[in-house]
């Protein structure tokens, strides 16, 4: 351990012999590689005015810290601009704050600010005076921390497996057309038509449609309701079976490098497929970073059209290819702005205009548009489990937004922002839930039978694993989950058993040999990775198995580093019961299959 | 030649000439710097483009209605419209007292001048006790915002009381003080109009680009 004191001693001496470490050294060199016109303009033009200040839901929801203001945490990083790059700071930095970073501590220091205090939502930016895009220059610094390995374990490992799985929640792509298949399956029984289908690869289609991996994970209820609406719009389109993942960690972790390459793999998917328009599923960071970052990072001159799904939606509906009834959702509704879709892309009126079209009650939320206030998700918040304490507390600001609305609904155009918004509802006990519009238009579509019935050849139907007589061992040191989740199987027929530690569930998993084991990764005493490593390697157990969910996504490198046969199955928390439901059971077939 | 006409005449003009210098190297030095290009086609409604954009970004100062920050609160907008008045005032009065001394002898002219100058001064004691007592302001501060608040508040003190153009040791310090002004603002973040179109051309050129700019509200309905 450190003293303060020495601490603060051998910082000063560092500076006064100019000495770095090597990581300091390497992100003040790559800074000035990093400045343009633009951010150089917005570092030199603060005139700490102080009006960006409560224009911050963390400065809203955190009274009296002042660190959560905007033009503090921007001057963190602008510092840095002025003790090396501008005149009055190199000369006098004093009298300008300049300060330069010299430890690997400043630049943790850093990381705080810029990737747990900020979620790049823009807000302060449309509130500047002076013009100064805090967010851009932002998400520049996170790039720099990143560039030397300093960042949340969460981006480390999602933006891992975006670079190397080719998707942020490391789905693999046989699972990926899998899933579609099964959708697939189930829509042309639901139909009874062997063209309603979910075309994989198919060559010169209209359009080319990518998803969110979170869909194929926790939600394929909303690319099969897409399916149905394209379905019925008689559509020529197709999902591409490689670059299907819309969604960028780079416009997250400010890694250019990373975001030139995912949105270059999906640009390459709609080329080979010769696609006339891409298609992207509702997700707000996906289409700012596939719409409009991503050429700019790819540096790629796009040679086809790019579209939100909710714009196709609202032009089908218009044009009449599809009909709906709004009477078929009968709830009272709001929306919620996406920061990266509508601050950053000017998407406002045609979301509000589908949903007016696809429901009656709709009641507009205050402040709205540009002036909404993020969902505190975004940014990548969701993935740094470290800093859900302080997202909550800042979701405050949401929460009441949210509440005054008095809906039942909350409906968004982006899938950060429904779990984001989801935590935030569970988290303050709000009367409400996150949908998306995808699933009002499918819910109200007046549905076209088109006559051509399935031939009465007998189709192998792969009915879903039932959880009836299946024995799972349930493992969570909360005592809340625990009994969440054994309401959710139990009602689904399974027999549950229950362990609070990892030495509680070893000794159930030798004793009654359960068909599945859920595993909490973070508990008291043995930890998860522990307790799955010894499961793993005693014979009597290794091949039960074992499906993690976690509240911390940086883990699943750790688990996925041993040198044991990895997990069956892995769920992020939070988790609804349908996405608890659907990986149990895949986690199942699986096993079953092999 | 008395050392007031030197003050009044020399002294500004090499000044001047030297904030016009630094103010050159200032803008090669932002221009040595690449724009960031644009390859994304445009997004938002059709009638958002990005000349609109960039037109509404610059015009925003004056619409106090389109920001949150500006609406909520239009004491501080105000104060922030009477200061800069005053600053202009102050520095025409720079050139009015040696080249166009005839036009302060019309009285309404120079009432006019000493009230929105004075009242400048009374908004810079204002903005200093603000910056002082108010705990966010305080983090944010530097030397630097204090100083140049403090400059220009004194400035305009010295400026309120020399618009009658009578002469004398206060009308000297006001223009002792209007040159170290004028060679100090270059290093100071009292240059920052000089940034201010670029940012504010920048910004506005992406968010009209995406749409965003021109800013819709949609107030809620009144109870």
């Amino acid at each position: 351990m450190i003293y303060p004191g020495l601490q603060d001693r051998m910082v000063k001496n560092m500076a006064k012999n100019n000495e770095r470490s090597h990581k300091a050294q390497v992100v003040l060199e790559r800074f000035e590689k990093k400045l343009n016109r633009q951010i150089v303009g917005s570092l030199v033009a603060c005139v700490h005015c102080g009006n960006c200040t409560d224009c911050c839901h963390y400065v809203l929801a955190n009274p009296g810290d002042t660190t959560f203001a905007p033009a503090y945490k921007a001057d963190q990083i602008r510092k840095i601009f002025k003790r090396h790059f501008d005149w009055t700071g190199r000369v006098l930095p004093w009298w300008v704050k300049a300060k330069s970073v010299y430890t690997d501590e400043d630049l943790e220091n850093l990381k705080d600010i810029v990737f747990g205090k900020c979620t790049n939502c823009r807000r302060c930016s449309i509130n500047c005076p002076m013009g100064v895009d805090y967010a851009t220059f932002n998400r520049m610094a996170r790039g720099l921390l990143v560039s030397v390995g300093i960042m949340p374990e969460g981006v480390a490992v999602v933006s891992k497996d975006q670079w190397e799985i080719g998707n942020q929640m490391g789905v693999l792509k046989e699972d990926y057309i899998e899933t579609l298949e099964w959708l697939s399956e189930e829509l042309e029984m639901e139909m009874n038509d062997p063209e309603a289908v979910i075309p994989i690869d198919k060559e010169d289609v209209d359009i080319v449609y990518t998803i969110n991996p979170r869909e194929i994970k926790y939600d394929p209820r909303t690319i099969s309701d897409a399916a149905r609406i394209f379905y019925q719009a008689r559509e020529s389109w197709t999902m591409p079976s490689d670059g299907w993942d819309m969604t960028n960690f780079g416009l997250f972790s400010g890694d250019d490098d990373l975001g030139g390459a995912v949105a270059g793999r999906v640009y390459e998917a709609t080329r080979k497929l010769r696609g006339k328009k891409l298609v992207m599923s509702e997700c707000g960071h996906g289409y700012r970073s596939t719409r409009c970052e991503g050429p700019n990072w790819a540096k790629d001159d796009i040679d086809f059209e790019m579209e939100s799904s909710v714009i196709t939606m609202l032009d089908y509906v218009k044009s009449g290819r599809i009909k709906i009834d709004k009477s078929k959702n009968d709830s009272s509704y709001t929306f919620h702005d996406s920061c990266n879709n509508a601050r950053s892309c000017g998407l406002f009126d045609e979301p509000r205009e589908l949903l007016q079209l696809a429901v009656d009650d709709f009641r507009e939320m205050y402040p709205n548009r540009a002036e909404n206030y993020c969902c505190t998700g975004g940014g990548g918040a969701m993935s740094m489990s470290e800093y859900s304490a302080r997202r909550l507390k800042s979701a405050k600001v949401k929460a009441d937004q949210l509440k005054a609305t008095g809906a039942k609904y909350v409906v968004t155009s982006c899938h950060n922002c429904v779990d984001g918004l989801t935590d935030v509802i569970k988290h303050y006990k709000l009367d409400m839930q996150v949908t998306q519009l995808v699933n009002l238009v499918a819910n109200a579509l007046v549905e076209e039978r088109r006559g051509i019935p399935v031939p009465e050849i007998p189709v192998e139907v792969k009915p879903a694993v039932s959880l009836s007589g299946k024995k799972i061992l349930v493992t969570d040191d909360e005592p809340d989950f625990l009994t969440f989740l054994t309401a959710v199987l139990e009602d689904n027929g399974a027999s549950v058993l229950t362990a609070s530690n990892g030495d509680e569930a070893i000794r159930l998993a030798l004793a009654e040999k359960p068909d599945l084991i859920t595993l909490d990764l973070s508990m008291p005493g043995k930890s998860g990775i522990e307790t799955f490593e010894i499961l793993r390697k005693d014979d009597d157990t290794t091949s039960i198995p074992v499906c993690i969910i976690t509240g911390k996504p940086e883990m699943r490198r750790l688990i996925y580093e041993r040198a044991v046969i990895p997990p069956e199955g892995y769920v992020d928390k939070p988790v609804d019961e349908e996405g608890i439901l659907v990986n149990v059971r895949k986690t199942l077939e699986l096993v079953h299959k092999k | 030649m008395d050392f007031q006409h030197f003050a009044e005449h020399r002294l500004q003009e090499i000044a001047l000439l030297i904030m016009a210098i630094v103010y050159i190297l200032r803008l090669r030095w932002l221009l040595k710097f690449k724009a960031g290009k644009e390859r994304q086609p445009k997004t938002g409604l059709p009638g958002t483009t990005m000349k609109k954009g960039i037109l509404y970004s610059w015009a925003n100062i004056f619409m106090p209605w389109a920001m949150e920050s500006t609406r909520a609160r239009f004491f501080i907008y105000l104060q922030f419209a009477f200061f800069h008045v005053g600053v202009t005032l102050a520095i025409l009065l720079s050139f009015l007292i040696p080249y166009a001394p005839g036009l302060l002898e019309i009285s309404v002219l120079v009432i006019a001048f000493q009230i929105f100058i004075g009242l400048a001064c009374v908004i810079g004691i204002l903005r200093i006790l603000r910056r002082i007592s108010n705990k966010y302001m305080r983090a944010i501060s530097t030397p630097d915002d204090y100083f140049s608040l403090i400059l220009l508040t004194v400035w305009f003190f010295f400026a309120t009381l020399s618009v009658p153009n009578n002469g004398g040791t206060i009308q000297l310090i006001y223009f002792l003080l209007t040159a170290f002004f004028l060679i100090y603002v270059p290093f100071s973040k009292i240059s920052h109009y000089l940034y201010y179109p670029f940012t504010r051309y920048y910004f506005g050129k992406t968010m009209g680009y995406r749409g965003t700019y021109p800013l819709k509200h949609i107030t809620p309905p009144q109870s």
